[in-house]
C-alpha cells in the first residue's frame, strides 16, 4: 500500500517537475539588462520571462547555443521596410517550425475540435514589451472593441476569420485560455496566424485603450488626435497601434525586438524585448543580438555598401547577378555569401490573361492547346544557362523538391523544348495561315502579335523575354515587350487592357497541405492570369465575373472544398488535383525554379543555415529559421 | 574747284554745282584684291571666315558629320546585328587587335578566347588562346540585316573570322556585342536631339517673334507662359508626361513622342532670345522702311528681322542639342523614355548602372565616351558658330 | 518705379495661380491616384489588401470628390499655410520636408560656392586669351563635366572613393551620426561625403557659367572704354577687373530667379543615385506614387520661389539699368 502510493507521489512529483522544470532551470542574466536589474528598475531575467517559457532546444536543430551581446546592421530600401523586422523577428501566436509544421510559439498550447472550435492557451507570467500581462482582455478587447468596432475595421472582419461569412463565437475560458468558435471548419485560421503578415488575435489593451473613444470618451479622444496631429481619433487608433509595421516605438509587442526611433529617419534602431518568451536551453533568454541597426539607402545602392561591409545580415535588395561582385568582396570585408534557393514556383513567369478585352485574342488564350503551345516553345535550358549558369530547375510554375507536395508530373507539365508539337498544337487551335514573313494570322485576319507587359523593374524578366521572343518567333508568333511602372502595370490588367503579363511564378512553393491552396484558383483579383475571375472569387460571386472555363471554376469549388476541409488528408488531396489540373492547364507558363539568392552574413554572426530555402510565404524570408538564435561570436558585432 | 560765289540772299536757291570731269570711285582710296574680297564678301562669306578661326569648333563639326554620315550605313560598319546574341561568350572583356604574331605580320587579328566558368564566384574568365588567330575578315558576309528595313543585306565592312568571334569592346550581359550596339545606338540618341531641338526651335521663334513683335498684351501674356514654364521644375513635368504615353504605342511613336516632349519643354529659352532680339531690331530703320512700303507683319518678321540674328539662334540650338541628348538618358533612368528592346546610348547606359559593372566589366561603360564626344563636339561648334554669328562686330 | 513694382507683383497672382492649376493637372495626369498605387505595392509584397479600408481611407482624404473640389481645397489650404498631408509617410508635409530643407540648401551653396570658383578663373581666362590651346584646353575640362551622364559618374565615384578612402557609400554622413546631435565628428564627416556629390553637380553647372562669362567679358572688351583704359595706361589686370568684369556681372543677378529652386531641389537625379538626404529623391518619389499634397506643395514650394526670383531679379536689374524700365508696347 505504501509502495503504490510512494509509487504515485513520485510518478505525480516527476511529472510535476517536467511540467515545472523551467522553475528548476537556472538563468543567466542578459548582460543588457545587469545596470538596470541592479538599480531596481526591472525585474531580473527570471521573473521576466514567462513561467513556462519556449525552451529553444538549438543543439536539437542542429545549432551551437549562443551568447549575449552585440548589434546586428541590416541595409534596407525604404522607410516602409520596417516591416521587415515583424518578419524577421517571427513571434507568433502559432508558427511554423523549421518543416513548415504549425505549433505553438506565443501560446502555451492550443487545441482544434472538429476543424472549427479553437481553445488557446496563454502562457502565465508572459508579459508585453512595457510590462503590462498579456491576458485574455488583450484578446476580448482586439475581437471586440476593434475588430467588430464599424468605426475602426470598415471592412469588418478578415477573410480568414469568417466561414460561410460569418464571424466566429469569441468567449474568455479564463485569465489565459481563449475559444474561437465556428459553426463549420476553418482551415485558414492557424495558417492565418502562422503566416509572416499574421492574423493580430491581440492588441495591447493597457496601452491602446487610453487611445480609444470607447474607453475615454469621444471628445477626449478627437481632443488627443488634434493635439497629436490626427484627423479623427480613428486615424490615430489605427496608427499607433499598427502592430505591422512598428512605426511607433511606445506601442508594445511580443516581438523580439521592439523600434525606438518614430520615421521619417534614415535609420532605425530596434533594441530587446526585455519580455520575450523565449529561452535557450542554457537559461539565456532570447534574443542573443542586442540591438538591431537598419539603416535606409537606394536600393540601387545597396549591393554596392553590402560589398563595401556595411551590413551583417543581408537578403533583400541583393540579387543573383550581385553575387560575382559580392563574392569577390568577401575577403576583404568580413562576410560570407551563402547561396540559398530562391522559394518561388517560377523565377520569371507568363500568364496570359484570360479576361483580356480582345474577343478573338481570349478565344484562343482559353484554349489549353494555346497555352500549353507556348510553354512547349520555350528553351529553358537556354534561359537557365543564360540567366542561370545552369543552376536552376527548368520545370513549369510548380511546388519545389523541397516541398510535400512536389511531383514530377506538375514540374515536368508540358516543359519541354519541342517546337515541332507546339507548331502543331497551334495549328489545331486555328491558327494556320501565315503571313509573308512567317507570322501566323488569327482568324479574323490580323496578326498573331503578342504584347507582353511587365512592370520593367527586373533586368532579369527582359533578358528572359528576350530569349522568349526569339523562341516563340520560331512558332510564327511575334512578341512586342512593353514595359511599364508598377502601378499602371496593375491599373491595365484590372482594366482587362494587358494581353500578357509577366511576374515571378507561385508565391508559395513549399506549400503544406495545412496551407491555403489560394494561388491555384481565381481568388484574388491581383492574379494577372484572371483579375476579373479572382475578384468573383474574392468577393463570393459578388464582382467579377463568373470564369468561363470549366477547369477555372474547377479549381474555385477546390478551393472552397479546402476551405471546408476538416484533416489534413482531405487537404492533400485536394492540394494534388489541383496542382494537376493548374500544371495540365498551364494557366501559368513558368521557366525556371529553384534559382539561387545570396545571403550576406558576416563572418562572427553563427547560427544563420548555411543552405536554406529563402522565401516570403512560408518562411517569412528569414523568420521561421529563427533571427533571434543568432548570435555574435563573444557578443561582439562587427563594430 | 574753290566756292568763290558770295552766299545767296535768304530764301533763296543756293547754286548747285556738279562737275562734268569724269570720276573714278577707287582712286580716291585705293583698295587692294585683298581688300576687295573682305569688304565686299557676303555675310555668309565672312561668318565662315570668323569661324574658321575657331579650330576646334572646325574639326567638332568635322567630327559630327561624319558620325552622322555613318547613320545611314550603321549596320554595315558593325560587325555584327544589335540584337545577336552568344550565349558562349557573356560578359566577355574586349579583345584586343594585333598585327603580329609570333614575330610575323599577319594583318589585323584577334586571338581566340577560351572560357571557364569559375566555380565559386561564378564569374566567366575568358583567356586569350594564343595558338589560334582569328582574322579579321573586310567586306565580308556577316548577319543578315534590312538596310533601312528595306533592302536585305549581308555584306558588313569587317566582321570576325568564319568560327571565331570579334568583340572589339566586349560583350554584355546577353553576349551581344558592345561595339555594334554602340554603333547601333547612335542612330536614336544623335537623331533625337536634332528633332526635339527642331520642335523647340519652331515654338521658340513663333512664339518669341510675336512677342517680341507685337509686344504689349501678348507680350505679357508670352512672358508669363515662359515664367509660368521655366519655374516649374523639368523632371516633374517630364514624369508627368511620360506616364500618360499609352503603353501600346510602338516603340518608334514612344521616341517621337518623346523628342516631342523634350521639345515642348525647351522652347523658352529660345523665345526669350528671340524676343529681346526683336525688341532691339525692330527699331532699327529698315523695319520701319519695310512698314511704310506696306509688308505684312509676318512678311517682316520672317524675311527681314530674323535672318538678322539667324545665326545667333543656330548657335543657340547647337548648344541645345546636347541638352536633348542628356534629357533622354535621364528619361531612361528615371523609367521613363526609352527601355529595351530599344537601343540607344541612354538605354546602354542605364544597363551598365550597377555596381557590378562598374567593379566587374566596366567595359559596358564605354557608350558614354560617344555621349561625352558628341555633346563636347555641339558644344564646341555652337560656341564657334555664335562667335561668328555677328560678323559685323 | 513704384508703379513697376506695383504691377509686377499684382501680375504674380494670376501666374502663380496658373501654376498652382498646372501642377494639379500635372500630378493627377498620369492614371490613377495614390491609393491604387498603395494597393498596388501592397499586393506586390503579397499582404491581403482590404479594400473597403482603402474605401474608407479615401473618403477621409476626400479622394471620392470631383479633381476640381480636390483644388480648390488644396489652393484654400495652402493659402492658410497648411501645406496638406502626405500619405507616403502620413505626416503633414512640413514635417517631411522640413528636415532635409537645411542638408538640401548645404548641398546647393557648396555647390554654387564650387561652381564659381571653378568657372571664374576659366571663363577670364578664356575671354582675355581666345583662341589659343589654353582656352581650348580649360573650356574642355569645363566641359567634361557637363557632358557626362551624372549618374554613372556618381556611382563611379562611390565605388572608388570606397576602394581607395573607405568613405561610406552614398548618404551625407555616416551611419553612426544620422540621428546624433551635431558634433566636430559629425561636421567632419559630413564635409567627407559632400565632395563627391559637389564636384559631379557642381562640374554640370560651370560649363554653363563659363560660357556666359566668357561671352559678356568678350562683348565688354570689345568696347572703346577698354582700349580708352588701356590706352591711358591702366594696368592690364585692373582694365579687366575693375569695369569689363562688373559690367558682365549683368548675368548673375538676372540668374538668382532660377537659383533660388534649385537651391531647395536641385540635382535630383544625382541625389537619387547617392542616396542623399535632400529633398529632390522626395519630390521625385512622391511624384511617382502620386502622393499628391507631398509633390504638389513642394512643386508650388519651388514654383514661388522661382517667380519671386523672377521678380528680385527684375528689380534689380530696372534698378541697375534703367534701359531695361523703358520697355514699352510697340507703337506704330
Amino acid at each position: 500500500m505504501m509502495r503504490c502510493l510512494r509509487l504515485a507521489l513520485l510518478t505525480m512529483l516527476l511529472v510535476l517537475g517536467v511540467q515545472t522544470n523551467a522553475f528548476a532551470m537556472t538563468f543567466e542574466e542578459t548582460p543588457y539588462f545587469s545596470d538596470l536589474v541592479k538599480a531596481g528598475k526591472i525585474d531580473p531575467v527570471a521573473r521576466r520571462v514567462p513561467q513556462q517559457p519556449r525552451i529553444i532546444d538549438l543543439a536539437k536543430i542542429g545549432r551551437e547555443p549562443g551568447v549575449h551581446g552585440g548589434k546586428l546592421r541590416m541595409l534596407m530600401g525604404s522607410k516602409k521596410d520596417v516591416r521587415m523586422m515583424v518578419y524577421y523577428g517571427y513571434s507568433r501566436l502559432v508558427g511554423y517550425d523549421l518543416n513548415y509544421k504549425l505549433q505553438p510559439d506565443i501560446l502555451a498550447s492550443y487545441e482544434v475540435e472538429d476543424g472549427r472550435i479553437f481553445t488557446l492557451h496563454l502562457r502565465p507570467g508572459h508579459r508585453w514589451s512595457d510590462g503590462a500581462p498579456l491576458t485574455a482582455e488583450d484578446f476580448r478587447f482586439a475581437f471586440e472593441d476593434v475588430m467588430l468596432n464599424k468605426k475602426l475595421a470598415r471592412g469588418g472582419l478578415p477573410n480568414s476569420m469568417l466561414v460561410n461569412g460569418k464571424g466566429p463565437k469569441f468567449t474568455v475560458i479564463d485569465e489565459l485560455t481563449v475559444r474561437y468558435e465556428w459553426d463549420a471548419p476553418n482551415p485558414q485560421f492557424l495558417p492565418a496566424l502562422a503566416a509572416p503578415l499574421p492574423l493580430y488575435l491581440t492588441y495591447p489593451s493597457t496601452y491602446m485603450k487610453q487611445f480609444h473613444a470607447d474607453f475615454i470618451g469621444k471628445q477626449a479622444a478627437e481632443a488627443l488626435a488634434k493635439e497629436r496631429k490626427y484627423k479623427h481619433w480613428r486615424a490615430m487608433f489605427i496608427r499607433l497601434g499598427r502592430q505591422n509595421r512598428p512605426e511607433n516605438p511606445d506601442l508594445p509587442t511580443l516581438e523580439p525586438w521592439f523600434n525606438t526611433i518614430a520615421p521619417p529617419s534614415e535609420q532605425f534602431v530596434f533594441k530587446r524585448n526585455p519580455y520575450f518568451h523565449r529561452v535557450d536551453s542554457n537559461g539565456r533568454q532570447l534574443p542573443y543580438i542586442d540591438t538591431v541597426e537598419m539603416n535606409i539607402s537606394s536600393p540601387n545602392l545597396i549591393p554596392a555598401k553590402t560589398g563595401a561591409g556595411e551590413s551583417d545580415l543581408q537578403g533583400r535588395y541583393v540579387s543573383f547577378e550581385d553575387y560575382t561582385f559580392l563574392k569577390q568582396s568577401e575577403k576583404r570585408q568580413g562576410y560570407n555569401v551563402l547561396l540559398w534557393k530562391s522559394a518561388v514556383g517560377s523565377k520569371v513567369a507568363i500568364r496570359p490573361n484570360l479576361n483580356f478585352k480582345d474577343d478573338a485574342w481570349r478565344a484562343v488564350m482559353q484554349d489549353a492547346r494555346f497555352r500549353q503551345a507556348l510553354s512547349l516553345g520555350i528553351d529553358r535550358h537556354e534561359i537557365n544557362m543564360v540567366t542561370f549558369f545552369g543552376l536552376g530547375q527548368e520545370v513549369a510554375d510548380s511546388p519545389l523538391m523541397q516541398s510535400p507536395l512536389f511531383d514530377e508530373e506538375y514540374a515536368s507539365a508540358w516543359a519541354s523544348h519541342d517546337p515541332v508539337l507546339a507548331n502543331r498544337l497551334l495549328d489545331q487551335v486555328g491558327l494556320t495561315k501565315r503571313d509573308d514573313d512567317g507570322t501566323r494570322l488569327l482568324p479574323d485576319g490580323r496578326r498573331a502579335e503578342l504584347i507582353i507587359e511587365t512592370a520593367g523593374e527586373s533586368t532579369v524578366e527582359t533578358d528572359v523575354l528576350q530569349l522568349i521572343t526569339d523562341h516563340w518567333q520560331a512558332l510564327g508568333l511575334k512578341v512586342f515587350t512593353r514595359a511599364t511602372q508598377r502601378d499602371i502595370f496593375r491599373s491595365r490588367l484590372k482594366a482587362g487592357n494587358t494581353m500578357m503579363s509577366v511576374w515571378s511564378g507561385l508565391d508559395n512553393a513549399i506549400p503544406q497541405p495545412s496551407m491555403s491552396p489560394e494561388e491555384l484558383a481565381p481568388s484574388n483579383d491581383s492574379q494577372t492570369q484572371w483579375p476579373q475571375w479572382g475578384l468573383y472569387g474574392m468577393t463570393d460571386g459578388k464582382s467579377g465575373t463568373e470564369p468561363d472555363l470549366a477547369s477555372a471554376r474547377r479549381l474555385l469549388s477546390m478551393w472552397q472544398e479546402w476551405q471546408q476541409s476538416r484533416d489534413d488528408e482531405t487537404r492533400e488531396r485536394i492540394w494534388n488535383d489541383m496542382l494537376k489540373l493548374y500544371t495540365s492547364e498551364v494557366f501559368s507558363i513558368g521557366t525556371v525554379n529553384s534559382t539561387l539568392q545570396p545571403i550576406v552574413v558576416s563572418k562572427k554572426l553563427h547560427n544563420v543555415p548555411k543552405e536554406e530555402v529563402y522565401s516570403f510565404q512560408p518562411g517569412s524570408y528569414f523568420g521561421v529559421f529563427m533571427v533571434d538564435t543568432f548570435w555574435f561570436q563573444d557578443g561582439l558585432g562587427s563594430d | 574747284m574753290k566756292m568763290t560765289s558770295p552766299l545767296p540772299p535768304p530764301g533763296k536757291e543756293m547754286g548747285h554745282y556738279v562737275s562734268e570731269a569724269p570720276f573714278d570711285v577707287m582712286s580716291i582710296e585705293k583698295i587692294s584684291p585683298e581688300q576687295e574680297k573682305i569688304y565686299l564678301a557676303p555675310q555668309w562669306k565672312l561668318m565662315w571666315w570668323k569661324f574658321r578661326q575657331h579650330r576646334i569648333a572646325v574639326w567638332c563639326g568635322v567630327f559630327l558629320a561624319i558620325l552622322y554620315a555613318t547613320i545611314f550605313i550603321s549596320e554595315f560598319l558593325a560587325p555584327y546585328n544589335i540584337q545577336t546574341r552568344n550565349v558562349d561568350h557573356i560578359y566577355s572583356p574586349p579583345q584586343q587587335v594585333h598585327l603580329f604574331h609570333e614575330g610575323e605580320f599577319v594583318g589585323p587579328f584577334v586571338y581566340r578566347q577560351q572560357y571557364k566558368l569559375n566555380m565559386e564566384t561564378l564569374k566567366r574568365e575568358y583567356t586569350k588562346d594564343t595558338s589560334k588567330v582569328d582574322k579579321i575578315r573586310f567586306f565580308c558576309t556577316g548577319d543578315t540585316y534590312h538596310w533601312w528595313g528595306l533592302v536585305e543585306m549581308e555584306t558588313h565592312l569587317f566582321c570576325p573570322a568564319n568560327g571565331g568571334e570579334l568583340f572589339l569592346l566586349g560583350t554584355d550581359r546577353l553576349g551581344r556585342d558592345m561595339f555594334s550596339r554602340i554603333m547601333g545606338g547612335a542612330r536614336i540618341s544623335l537623331t533625337i536631339g536634332l528633332l526635339g531641338v527642331m520642335v523647340s526651335f519652331v515654338l521658340g521663334i513663333v512664339i518669341g517673334g510675336m512677342a517680341g513683335y507685337y509686344g504689349g498684351w501678348v507680350d505679357m501674356v508670352v512672358q508669363r507662359m515662359i515664367e509660368v514654364l521655366q519655374s516649374l521644375p523639368s523632371i516633374p513635368l517630364w514624369l508627368a508626361l511620360a506616364a500618360i504615353m499609352p503603353v501600346t504605342w510602338s516603340p518608334l511613336v514612344v521616341y517621337f513622342g518623346i523628342t516631342v516632349i523634350l521639345g515642348l519643354l525647351d522652347w523658352t529659352g529660345l523665345a526669350r532670345a528671340v524676343r529681346s532680339k526683336l525688341f532691339s531690331l525692330r527699331e532699327e530703320d529698315y523695319v520701319m522702311a519695310a512698314q511704310l512700303m506696306g509688308a505684312k507683319p509676318s512678311r517682316i518678321i520672317s524675311l527681314h528681322l530674323v535672318p538678322g540674328f539667324m545665326s545667333h539662334l543656330i548657335a543657340t540650338a547647337t548648344i541645345a542639342i546636347p541638352t536633348m541628348i542628356l534629357g533622354e538618358t535621364a528619361l531612361s533612368f528615371l523609367g521613363l523614355g526609352l527601355r529595351p528592346p530599344i537601343t540607344s546610348w541612354g538605354v546602354l547606359l542605364i544597363e551598365a548602372q550597377n555596381i557590378n559593372v562598374v567593379a566587374l566589366y566596366p567595359w559596358l561603360m564605354l557608350p558614354v565616351v560617344p555621349v561625352v564626344l558628341v555633346i563636347l563636339a555641339f558644344n564646341f561648334l555652337g560656341d564657334g558658330l555664335r562667335d561668328a554669328a555677328d560678323p559685323y562686330k | 518705379m513704384l508703379r513697376y513694382i506695383a504691377w509686377r507683383i499684382t501680375v504674380m497672382v494670376p501666374t502663380l495661380l496658373m501654376i498652382s492649376a498646372l501642377v494639379f493637372t500635372i500630378i493627377e495626369l498620369p492614371p490613377g491616384d495614390y491609393f491604387e498605387s498603395y494597393v498596388a505595392e501592397l499586393q506586390a509584397q503579397g499582404e491581403n489588401v482590404d479594400l473597403k479600408a482603402i474605401e474608407a481611407l479615401k473618403v477621409q482624404y476626400g479622394f471620392d470628390k470631383p479633381p476640381v473640389e480636390r483644388y480648390f481645397h488644396w489652393v484654400w489650404g495652402m493659402l492658410h499655410g497648411d501645406f496638406g498631408y502626405s500619405f507616403e509617410y502620413e505626416l503633414p508635409v512640413t514635417d517631411v520636408v522640413g528636415d532635409r530643407l537645411w542638408l538640401t540648401m548645404l548641398v546647393s551653396f557648396v555647390t554654387i560656392i564650387f561652381t564659381w570658383l571653378v568657372a571664374f578663373p576659366i571663363g577670364i581666362y578664356s575671354a582675355t586669351h581666345q583662341y589659343s590651346w589654353g582656352d581650348y584646353g580649360l573650356t574642355f575640362v569645363g566641359l567634361l563635366g557637363l557632358a557626362t551622364p551624372n549618374f554613372l559618374l556618381a556611382l563611379v565615384f562611390l565605388y572608388l572613393a570606397n576602394l581607395w578612402f573607405g568613405t561610406s557609400i552614398g548618404h551625407l554622413m555616416d551611419a553612426q551620426y544620422f540621428n546624433e546631435p551635431m558634433s566636430w565628428a559629425k561636421a567632419k564627416s559630413i564635409m567627407e561625403h559632400l565632395i563627391i556629390p559637389v564636384i559631379i553637380i557642381g562640374t554640370a553647372g560651370t560649363a554653363g557659367m563659363i560660357r556666359r562669362i566668357r561671352a559678356n567679358l568678350l562683348d565688354e572688351l570689345q568696347k572703346q572704354y577698354v582700349i580708352t583704359a588701356r590706352a591711358k595706361g591702366l594696368h592690364p589686370f585692373k582694365a579687366l577687373m575693375k569695369y569689363p568684369l562688373r559690367m558682365s556681372m549683368n548675368f548673375f543677378i538676372s540668374d538668382i530667379g532660377s537659383i533660388l529652386p534649385a537651391i531647395i531641389s536641385g540635382a535630383e537625379i544625382t541625389a537619387i543615385v547617392l542616396s542623399l538626404e535632400t529633398t529632390g529623391p522626395l519630390l521625385i518619389r512622391a511624384l511617382q506614387a502620386q502622393d499628391m499634397y507631398l509633390a504638389g506643395s513642394f512643386l508650388m514650394f519651388l514654383a514661388g520661389l522661382s517667380v519671386i526670383g523672377v521678380l528680385i531679379s527684375d528689380f534689380a536689374l530696372a534698378l541697375l539699368d534703367p534701359r531695361i524700365r523703358l520697355q514699352g508696347a510697340h507703337t506704330k
